[in-house]
């Protein structure tokens, strides 16, 4: 269980970060991994609870954290790194970009700072990585059953490599050239250099799992020649949705989806000169419409393409400033001013914004007109309700406007229209265990649930594909 | 038997008053009669009555043949006897109805007439039914005698024709369909007759003319009172039996009967000849323990070993290397041991054949007895001291039986016999020591160093899987036994699903639990009190019970019963002068169906093997493969035994399992319960080693020790979970099924655990058989999938995880409760209930499987409101020390502010705390724990309390005792138990003034005389015989009696006591419920029910099944905070509840408003539902049993056989007989001296006006001094008044706890002597006792004062011109006494104060003494080997400082007794210092020199393992 005291004998430490100016010239990852050995003192922070909050409650693969944390202590990493790989497919992907909602439920966030989890977490993947333990672990035998995965983001890599082991012959089919997703197209080198994630591919690779890239499910190939030719079929393609804002104005030059300028940057930090015209903060005003995590790395990419000023919108009240680890609404993830990296590396941030209408010249935006608005608290269980403030109008100039609104739900496109799927009435996927209306095919991660943090698009395509492993035996 | 109830007469549980007068001359005398039933009057207390007031559970008494009264009264119905012991008299309890006794009676006269006897007559004994009560008086017998001869016989041979003819009448009358009730014979035999009855003793004379008849004459007679805790009266379980009456208490009696019931076959005897088949079954079935022992005893008798002999037999002394006894007393017990295993249990036996009359103590002589010789040649031995006013100047002697003692008295030599005459007779009658030296298997080597353990990696993970290991198994359970050479400690009680409701394949062992002693018989302290305790047996062929030679002992000694690899090695190849051993596999093809056959050909199999001359049966599950699943070894174990039971065959072979499966103490005691002689955990001592490899170990750790460790562990909690049923020998605890089974079916049970109780059936072997193989198929999954690399599954027992066990408390439900208490938020609290009683997610528990029946619903409004609800709330006992200083006073404010009462625990109260705050708040905890250590029960600890709690055990670890390592005793937890800082506070396992009910009666007294204002409680664990126990609880007058489930517990135990000792509280508050209706006792004693208490329905439920007040513990605490990290034993608790380290205490943040708000909460949830079920009021819905039904849409394949028929049946009960209490006990204090002396002190308690006084007192006057010393406390507080202020002379025979709790400005003078408990907890008073001025005996080789004195004792003094008996000042934490002599276990668990010992101490001296200092004089200079070293030095007398205080105690001592032993020590003090001995506890020593030198005691450090054991 740790050390016994250890809580009291350590504080909470987590990875450093290179310097600001250092790392704004480049795309390489921010953080500096803790060493072994500050991972096995921080590990000895862990209590081993009779209830861990962190894995049951926090976690949503449910890692084995205390079991872990203890091995890590003792300098058993090996078997720490056998513990985490029961649970868990891409460890060394959420031990970089987790928001890590076990931290905020451990135990010691009641009243002192977390165990540092994350990082005890990527600690153990790299040193297994190093030690040369991840080794691809093929199945016995084949077990004549063929499964295509639509999609490769985390929950069909997930998907993937389960099934794979469980002996099914599986393809993973991508419509963009490389294997992925979010992973390598949505996050910033900053956050996630891409040769983790080709690391890893490489494993499912010798595992046996087939990579189709570059192929569009109903385009290039006909939803049902797939229902045809393969035992079953999942979709895990993701919440392709992104929230539009409509407003006047919404279709001038400048103003792309998070999504779109993220991609197109992260293709061109791999070295690939994109197709079309690109989109660039380079000495603009850049502002960014939305306060999450893709917000975030919109203004990190911005920063470092050179914008002239990086501003962010979000149209919710600031949340409470908290400058302390401990989590004052433990175990629940606790809504909290958070500073991101690439906040850190210069942006102007406001709350309680809402954009009104934008306008520009020559189809070019340059104005944003806004509303600054309050949120009367919510009563009775009823969702806060949002009120415009009287003479708080102003606008701002503005060149390049990035929406990272979050997403709606799956794209509803034509591979789903043919498989006959149906959609839930928040327009996801409708799912029974994983298994949607139409015979065969299954939907996981994002794509079913709508979009959410990675760990979550993990623990599904886990979940899914042991929900085909049923159904195909 | 076809229950319907819960209600089982395999329970009853017996207790009592018990003793002999006897003529050592032999001259008989109606005097002898009428003083034993003097004897019997003066014992009356320690009986009992039942529920209609007046029927007495039993008295009687056993006499020689009266032949001249007889003669006279057969001559009046023309009966003419022969000469005296020439005939045998039959007393026969026969049936009223006329019809049905002239078939009785034709029984009698066809069987004397068929074994060639004669019957000479019949005589109606002339009864008075008029004195009896109701119950005893619907159910008495028709009493007659029966005068029988079998010409040409007498003497032994007439008594052995008539134990024949009797066992022939037995069966006889029930093959004529005649019930025990029926048909019963309390004696056939030429020398003695029994008369007894439903009574109490009061009753006996007026019942029986006979005994007033001046011809009715005897030399001996021996007499019992009964005090049963059983529900119908049988005037069949009345006692004496025909050779003896007994005190005590068999608790491995399953196991007796079953190995008797095997010998059967095996018996022969040239003194029955053929007669001997007639004698079968050796064992009445239907009679109690009692009956039982004299059922075997009598056969060992007749059988042609005298009555010392059998007793040795079966009521050894322990022999253990500890004790100094003669190498062939111990040859003789061990080579006894080959033939006959201890009928283990607390015990105080009298007996005689007529001519000669006994007692014997067991070994740990837990039941007084004591005795006065008289120069006029008579005897009298009892339970007390005073039963027979006997003047001093004729006393010759007095004694007491000490531990595995005897005395016998034969009235044909006209001699008493000592212990030691009579021993080393029996020991030396044959050549023992030899026999055993020649034939008895020792291979050298044998269990020395455990070789080396090969790790096979092909197959330990496949091996591990199969059977179920868990990575929780292998580092919460396996490596720290290992490491620590202990088993683990965890905290939080257990809110894991049962066995049989748990989705994941369960171990068989998880469906049993442990069963405990709970106030019918004390469980034994197994490390301070070892030397009692034995592992030792011999496992092989045993020989005719009813001869002896050599060959009887040619068997394997085991030192112990846990077989290394090695060890295993060479048994398998052992074949040493006829000692053969083999193995037989116990694996099965993975089908469900084959099981049952398997079962059977292995059992075929293994006896074949016997019959082929087989000494030792392996069984081995060795071989697992693809093909072959492991029987689960419990089953496989069981299913031979009883397979041999059966066949009359186990004794004829040991029987030895090798499993992969054992690896908890548990699961070894499971095996030996049921029938194994050793155990190889092949298994698990590969895992050891596999740990090691990993470097799970430190470093230095090599893998024969921590095999050695491991071992160690499992010894230790097996010598555990035998002492907390009172078990001291391995060898009666084998096959004793001290067990009860939660949710196997009947089928399974009847067939392979024959006899274990099982209430609410559920699966059978099909299930077994399935969970068997699901952990095969993971372990031996045929398919494609990769192979993990750890494959093993987290397991989820001991901390949650996600996708495992099932827990009630998951983490949702602790945010959501927290939550809901701090936001005061009703609806998020029913969030939180509602996910607790979720049935489908949460199948937990029993009550999560019942629904609530569809009723006429009443207004909301109409239903009682919640503040009248809360006040039927508590927190359940949580001690001060095991929670935070914080925790415990805002549970007691909040609790206040409901007026519902919060639970001191254990532990003592600051009394600031009895000051209300400037708020108005109050910190007193309106429920005073007692428990077993008493730390700081003082007499103004009980006046401060509304109501007093007798623990008798707690759910997280019942019949345990536990310790407070000394790091964590700080100041103030030093102050408040009265102790030091920095000593270790020892609870013991028993407390040691209730050894049996009628001490706890006794005690209720004591606690009643202290504060007659609070109510008395009892606190059981719920089991099998729970309600019998409760019964016999209101029958001691107790005002409420707590049922707790298995399940709760906040504080710190070993984990299998948490995971598998106790049962859920829905049996045991149903079981509870119908034996106290049934009893008619209900409507007097309140019914509190705890134990994982969360919501409103569980509330609800309780009361319908019987409760009408309801504890909460865990809930209460995780609303202050608690987040059930389950570390509570580190005093590492991250949130400040349950830690004493002030840095983590500041984290505390609980206000009692939290508490405030669940408890209205759970209120008002409860009230919903009771305006749902139409209750308006709680007492309308207690016992309401038939509203609850079982909810059909819960079901999955292992809870289909449950079956709750019994559960909520509704107890037959006569009209008018409440099911809630109506009505308060009624106390009866006509014999208490304290009101008069109150009266006479009055100007001394109002005005601190000194007054001296003189009373006479005798044994019935019990309880002396506490009632006044409640009043001083009331009045002036812990301080009282000032010394000597009232001052009492008594003379006479005090009866048991003579100044207890004595306060501060008493001085009680006792000329005379004194019974038990003098001095218990005494709180300042001053206690002096001296024998009679014209005593012609030397006092201080005389016992003068009874055992367990000065138990508890805070403060004050006490000198005693005379010897004590056992355990004399212990858990002493403050008091000064001075004794001439102690018996054994003196000074154990002392914590504080100052003894001198002027004389011998017996065995054990200072066990678990902690703190204080002992000065023992040591006159041969082997003190030492008398006293248990393991805590304390023995130094010489050499500081001045302890030169002066001795000298001062033993002056004090001279000048309040005028002792002229004492003055002759005074007088040769030079010459006698240097003979004292100082014992002091090395803890104490360094904790009196940390304060001399007034360190900071901010260094403490946490220990890595709290010994909780």
């Amino acid at each position: 269980m740790g050390k016994i005291t250890g809580f009291l004998d350590y504080t909470r430490a987590t990875h450093a970060e290179r310097p600001v100016k250092e790392r704004l010239g480049d795309y390489k990852e921010i953080a500096r991994p803790l060493a072994d050995e500050q991972a096995s003192q921080q590990a000895a922070r862990c209590m081993d609870c009779g209830i861990p909050f962190c894995h049951a409650m926090g976690c949503p693969v449910f890692n084995l954290i205390p079991e872990w944390n203890d091995l890590v202590y003792k300098g058993r990493w090996r078997e720490a790194y056998e513990r985490l790989e029961k649970t868990n497919n891409l460890p060394e992907i959420t031990g970089r970009i987790c928001p890590a909602p076990c931290e905020p439920a451990c135990t010691l966030a009641i009243n002192s700072g977390p165990v540092a989890i994350k990082d005890i977490e990527l600690a153990i993947i790299e040193h297994a990585f190093s030690q040369g333990w991840v080794t691809a672990r093929p199945p016995l035998a084949e077990s004549g059953k063929k499964v295509a995965v639509i999609g490769s983001g985390p929950a069909g890599i997930a998907a993937a490599q389960q099934l794979r082991r469980r002996g099914h012959a599986v393809t993973v089919f991508e419509k963009e050239d490389k294997i992925g997703g979010i992973l390598r197209y949505g996050i910033p080198d900053f956050k996630l250099e891409k040769w983790v994630l080709d690391r890893r591919l490489e494993q499912l690779i010798e595992e046996g799992v087939t990579f189709e890239t570059s192929v569009s499910i109903g385009d290039d190939l006909s939803a049902h020649y797939l229902m045809r030719a393969f035992d079953a079929v999942l979709v895990t393609m993701g919440a392709g949705e992104a929230r539009d804002l409509q407003v006047p104005g919404r279709g001038l030059e400048g103003i792309h989806f998070a999504m779109e300028y993220l991609a197109q940057s992260n293709k061109t930090v791999s070295g690939k000169i994109a197709k079309g015209k690109t989109i660039t903060a380079k000495d603009k005003n850049v502002l960014v419409i939305g306060g999450g995590d893709t917000g975030s790395d919109c203004v990190g990419t911005a920063n470092r393409q050179g914008a002239k000023k990086v501003l962010q919108f979000e149209i919710m009240p600031r949340p409470r400033e908290w400058g302390d680890p401990r989590n004052p609404d433990w175990p629940y993830w606790p809504q909290l001013l958070r500073t991101s990296t690439s906040h850190e590396e210069g942006c102007e941030r406001q709350w309680g914004i809402l954009t009104r209408q934008f306008s520009g010249r020559d189809a070019q935006v340059e104005r944003i007109h806004c509303v600054k608005v309050e949120w009367k608290p919510p009563a009775d269980g009823k969702p806060p309700a949002m009120a415009e403030i009287n003479g708080s109008e102003f606008t701002l100039d503005v060149d390049l406007v990035l929406l990272a609104m979050g997403f709606i739900h799956v794209a509803h496109n034509k591979l789903l229209d043919d498989m006959n799927v149906v959609f839930d009435e928040r327009g996801n996927i409708k799912t029974n265990n994983y298994a949607t209306s139409a015979a065969g095919v299954f939907a996981a991660g994002d794509a079913d649930i709508g979009a959410s943090l990675v760990v979550r698009a993990i623990y599904h395509g886990r979940e899914a594909a042991k929900s085909i492993d049923a159904f195909l035996s | 038997m076809n229950k319907k109830d819960l209600y089982d007469p395999f329970f009853e549980h017996d207790s009592c008053g018990v003793g002999f007068v006897a003529n050592i001359n032999g001259q008989r005398t109606h005097k002898i009669v009428s003083d034993g039933i003097t004897v019997l009057r003066n014992l009356v207390h320690r009986g009992a009555i039942g529920g209609d007031k007046k029927t007495g559970d039993g008295a009687g008494m056993l006499v020689q043949v009266p032949h001249d009264f007889f003669l006279r009264e057969c001559a009046k119905t023309g009966t003419k006897l022969p000469e005296p012991g020439a005939y045998g008299v039959g007393m026969l309890f026969l049936p009223r109805d006329e019809k049905k006794r002239a078939g009785a009676r034709s029984v009698v006269e066809t069987v004397v007439k068929q074994e060639s006897g004669r019957t000479l007559g019949w005589r109606d004994v002339p009864v008075d039914p008029g004195c009896l009560g109701e119950v005893a008086a619907a159910s008495m017998p028709h009493i007659c005698q029966v005068f029988v001869a079998f010409d040409g016989a007498a003497g032994d041979a007439l008594e052995r024709k008539l134990y024949v003819a009797r066992k022939c009448m037995e069966r006889e009358a029930a093959a004529a369909g005649l019930s025990i009730d029926e048909f019963y014979v309390p004696s056939l035999s030429c020398a003695t007759v029994n008369y007894k009855g439903m009574f109490v003793a009061p009753q006996f004379e007026s019942f029986y003319p006979d005994l007033l008849d001046a011809t009715f004459t005897s030399a001996i007679a021996l007499v019992h009172q009964r005090y049963s805790t059983n529900t119908f009266p049988s005037w069949a379980l009345a006692q004496p039996f025909r050779l003896m009456a007994h005190n005590g208490e068999i608790n491995t009696l399953r196991g007796n009967i079953n190995k008797m019931n095997a010998r059967e076959a095996t018996l022969s005897s040239a003194l029955f000849g053929a007669d001997i088949k007639k004698l079968f079954p050796v064992i009445m079935p239907g009679g109690s323990d009692s009956a039982m022992f004299d059922n075997v005893f009598e056969l060992l008798t007749l059988g042609g070993r005298s009555m010392e002999h059998s007793m040795m037999m079966m009521v050894p002394e322990a022999f253990g290397p500890r004790y100094h006894i003669s190498e062939d007393k111990r040859a003789f017990y061990e080579y006894h041991a080959a033939i006959m295993e201890p009928w283990d249990g607390p015990a105080a036996i009298s007996f005689t054949d007529g001519t000669r009359v006994g007692a014997a103590l067991d070994r740990n002589g837990l039941r007084p007895a004591r005795y006065v010789i008289t120069r006029g040649g008579a005897i009298v031995l009892a339970s007390e001291i005073g039963v027979l006013d006997i003047p001093a100047s004729q006393v010759l002697e007095k004694g007491r039986l000490a531990p595995g003692r005897m005395i016998l008295v034969d009235t044909a030599q006209n001699r008493v016999i000592t212990d030691n005459e009579t021993k080393a007779s029996v020991s030396r009658r044959k050549p023992y020591r030899r026999w055993l030296e020649k034939n008895r298997i020792e291979l050298k080597g044998l269990f020395g160093v455990p070789g080396p353990v090969r790790i096979e990696r092909d197959t330990l993970l496949t091996n591990e899987k199969t059977f179920g290991y868990t990575l929780e198994d292998l580092t919460a359970i396996i490596a720290p036994m290992a490491e620590n050479a202990q088993e683990p400690v965890g905290s939080m009680g257990n809110d894991e699903a049962l066995a049989v409701l748990s989705e994941r394949p369960q171990l068989l062992f998880n469906y049993f639990k442990q069963l405990f002693a709970q106030v019918t018989n004390p469980p034994i302290d197994p490390y301070r009190e070892a030397l009692v305790m034995s592992l030792m047996s011999f496992v092989g062929r045993e020989g005719n019970m009813l001869d002896e030679s050599e060959q009887h002992c040619r068997q394997l000694k085991l030192l112990h019963p846990i077989l290394s690899n090695d060890d295993m090695d060479k048994l398998r190849h052992m074949s040493v002068g006829g000692y053969r051993s083999c193995v037989q596999p116990i694996l099965f093809k993975p089908e469900e169906s084959v099981l049952a056959a398997a079962l059977v050909d292995i059992a075929r199999d293994v006896e074949k093997k016997v019959d082929e001359g087989c000494s030792l049966v392996i069984l081995s599950d060795r071989g697992v493969d693809e093909d072959h699943v492991p029987i689960p070894s419990l089953l496989a174990v069981s299913a031979v035994h009883h397979h041999l039971v059966r066949a009359g065959k186990r004794q004829l072979t040991g029987l030895a399992i090798e499993t992969g499966e054992a690896r908890e103490v548990m699961h070894f005691a499971c095996l030996m319960g049921f029938g194994a002689s050793a155990i190889n955990p092949y298994l698990a001592f590969e895992i050891i080693a596999d740990i090691r490899e990993r470097a799970g170990f430190p470093a230095d750790m090599t893998l024969e020790s921590a095999i050695e460790n491991y071992i160690t562990a499992v010894k230790k909690g097996l010598l555990k979970i035998m002492s907390k049923m009172g078990v001291s020998t391995i060898r009666s605890y084998k096959g004793a099924q001290i067990f009860e089974a939660v949710g196997l079916g009947e089928e399974l049970i009847n067939r392979y655990f024959p006899g274990t109780p099982s209430r609410i059936g559920g699966i059978g072997l099909d299930v077994v058989a399935r969970e068997a193989m699901e952990r095969h198929r993971a372990a031996f999954a045929k398919g494609t999938a990769a192979p993990d690399t750890n494959g093993l599954e987290p397991g989820g027992k001991y901390a949650f995880r996600r996708s495992s066990e099932k827990h009630l408390l998951t983490p949702e439900a602790v945010a959501l409760l927290q939550k809901a208490v701090r936001e005061n938020s009703y609806g998020v609290f029913k969030r939180y209930s509602a996910h607790v009683n979720d049935v489908a997610a949460n199948l937990c528990t029993l009550r999560g499987l019942f629904s609530l029946k569809q009723s006429q619903a009443v207004p909301l409004d109409s239903v009682e409101p919640v503040e009248a609800i809360v006040k039927r709330f508590v927190t359940s006992a949580m001690s001060f020390g095991s929670i935070s200083k914080e925790a415990h006073e805002t549970l007691a404010i909040a609790m206040n502010r409901l007026g519902a009462a919060s639970n001191s625990g254990e532990g003592g109260e600051d009394e600031g705390r009895y000051t209300p705050l400037p708020n108005g708040d109050s910190m007193k905890s309106a429920i005073k724990q007692v428990a077993s250590a008493r730390f700081g029960v003082t007499s103004n600890y009980l006046v401060n309390s509304r109501e007093l709690q007798i623990k008798m055990a707690q759910g997280a670890k019942p019949g345990e005792g536990g310790q407070l390592p000394g790091n964590k005793v700080d100041a103030l937890i030093a102050k408040v138990r009265c102790s030091t800082p920095g000593v270790m506070l020892i609870s013991p396992p028993p407390h040691h003034d209730i050894y049996s009910i009628e001490d706890l009666a006794q005690l209720i007294f004591d606690l009643k005389n202290a504060n007659r204002d609070a109510r008395v409680s009892v606190k059981l664990v719920a089991q099998a015989g729970v309600g019998t126990v409760a019964a016999g609880v209101a029958k001691g007058k107790a005002d409420m009696v707590l049922i707790s489930g298995h399940d709760g517990g906040t504080g710190a135990s070993p984990i299998s006591s948490i995971k598998h000792a106790g049962i859920p509280w829905e049996i045991g508050l149903a079981e509870t419920q119908q034996v106290l209706v049934k009893n008619r006792l209900r409507g007097t004693i309140r019914v509190q029910c705890d134990g994982q208490m969360k919501t409103g329905r569980d509330v609800v439920i309780a009361a319908l099944l019987g409760a009408e007040e309801f504890g909460f513990g865990t809930a209460a605490l995780v609303t202050l905070g608690c987040v059930m990290m389950r570390k509570c034993h580190l005093n590492t608790c991250p949130v400040g509840v349950a830690s004493q380290d002030p840095a983590l205490r500041k984290r505390f943040t609980g206000k009692p408003e939290y508490v405030i708000n669940f408890m209205r909460f759970i209120a008002q949830e409860v009230r919903e539902y009771m305006a749902l079920l139409g209750f308006r009021t709680i007492d309308e819905m207690v016992g309401r049993a038939d509203m609850l039904e079982v909810n059909a849409a819960v079901s999955h394949y292992k809870t289909r056989g449950l079956d709750f028929s019994a559960v909520l049946a509704r107890p037959e009960r006569d009209a008018g007989q409440p099911l809630h209490c109506m009505s308060k006990q009624v106390h009866d204090f006509s014999n208490s001296l304290d009101p008069a002396i109150i009266e006479q002190a009055k100007g001394a308690l109002d005005k601190k006006t000194p007054v001296s006084l003189a009373i006479p007192i005798r044994n019935r006057n019990r309880t002396a001094g506490a009632m006044l010393s409640s009043e001083i406390s009331k009045r002036y507080g812990s301080k009282g008044l000032p010394h000597g202020t009232i001052r009492v002379k008594f003379i006479g025979e005090a009866g048991q706890s003579f100044g207890a709790f004595l306060a501060p400005g008493v001085t009680f003078e006792l000329e005379g002597d004194a019974n038990d408990y003098v001095g218990k907890g005494l709180s300042g008073g001053k206690i002096i006792i001296y024998p009679p001025k014209d005593a012609s005996y030397r006092p201080h080789n005389n016992i003068i004062t009874g055992n367990v004195n000065l138990f508890g004792a805070v403060s004050g003094e006490m000198y005693v011109h005379g010897m004590a008996g056992e355990r004399f000042a212990v858990r002493n934490s403050g008091a000064l006494a001075v004794v001439e002599g102690v018996g054994d276990h003196g000074c154990e668990y002392m914590t504080g104060g100052r003894v001198v010992v002027l004389g011998k101490t017996g065995v054990n001296f200072a066990a678990g003494m902690s703190g204080g200092i002992a000065y023992v004089l040591d006159e041969n200079q082997l003190f030492d080997t008398r006293c248990n070293l393991e805590m304390v030095d023995l130094e010489p007398v050499v500081e001045e400082e302890d030169k002066k205080g001795l000298r001062t105690l033993v002056e004090n001592h001279v000048r309040h007794t005028g002792s002229p032993y004492a003055q002759q020590i005074l007088a040769d003090w030079t010459e006698m210092l240097p003979r004292f001995v100082k014992v002091i506890p090395i803890d104490y020593k360094s904790a009196l020199e940390r304060i001399r030198k007034d360190q900071s005691r901010e260094t403490e450090i946490v220990s890595l393992t709290e010994e909780v054991y």
